[in-house]
């Protein structure tokens, strides 16, 4: 696993379903936040 | 908490538009409040190390990241287990006192719970200040 605490977490940009809306979502768009990221292994489980 | 959620799966934009006007809704009024992400060709999940090639799904990891991009801290289950919502709320408040005061959190910590200031005297004298009945 390439990832590692203490060190930048690696930047991403998705498709996202927001409030009835469909938009680009970067994780730097959240700098000055803390931000939890979850994945979950598909839509209709539990997440 | 000054903190966002951001959920991902493999699942389309529209698939999770559906589940949010189908199930989520039903659990929680209005469908959930933070985005939901999504990771078609498991390309977010192979850089977090959770993409399963077998399954073609992203597995049941958690990341939390501060304020200025950095990974703090991670777990990632098995498919069939569920998460901890509490513990996550709580490495969130123990990372958050960490940045703020240079104190670390022992085991058990929580808001109100005692902290320790790294220093070169506290070496070999945690047992003075601190106790395990402190991590329940």
């Amino acid at each position: 696993m390439a990832i590692q605490v203490g060190k930048p977490a690696p930047e991403f940009e998705a498709q996202a379903y927001v409030n009835g809306e469909i938009r680009k979502v970067k994780l730097s768009d959240y700098r000055g936040k803390f931000v939890l990221l979850y994945f979950y292994p598909g839509d209709f489980t539990f997440v | 908490m000054n903190c966002e959620v951001l959920a991902i799966s493999v699942d389309s934009p529209y698939t999770h538009k559906v589940w949010q006007e189908t199930e989520l809704s039903k659990m929680v009024p209005g469908g959930l409040p933070y985005p939901m992400l999504s990771d078609p060709a498991g390309t977010i999940g192979r850089l977090y190390g959770v993409y399963d090639e077998d399954t073609g799904v992203d597995v049941r990891g958690r990341f939390l990241i501060d304020p200025e991009g950095n990974l703090q801290a991670y777990e990632v289950l098995a498919p069939a287990i569920g998460r901890n919502v509490g513990e996550m709320i709580r490495q969130v408040k123990a990372c958050k006192h960490v940045l703020a005061t240079g104190e670390a959190t022992p085991a058990g910590w929580e808001e109100g719970k005692k902290a320790l200031r790294p220093e070169p005297g506290l070496s070999g004298r945690v047992c003075e200040i601190w106790n395990p009945e402190m991590a329940f």
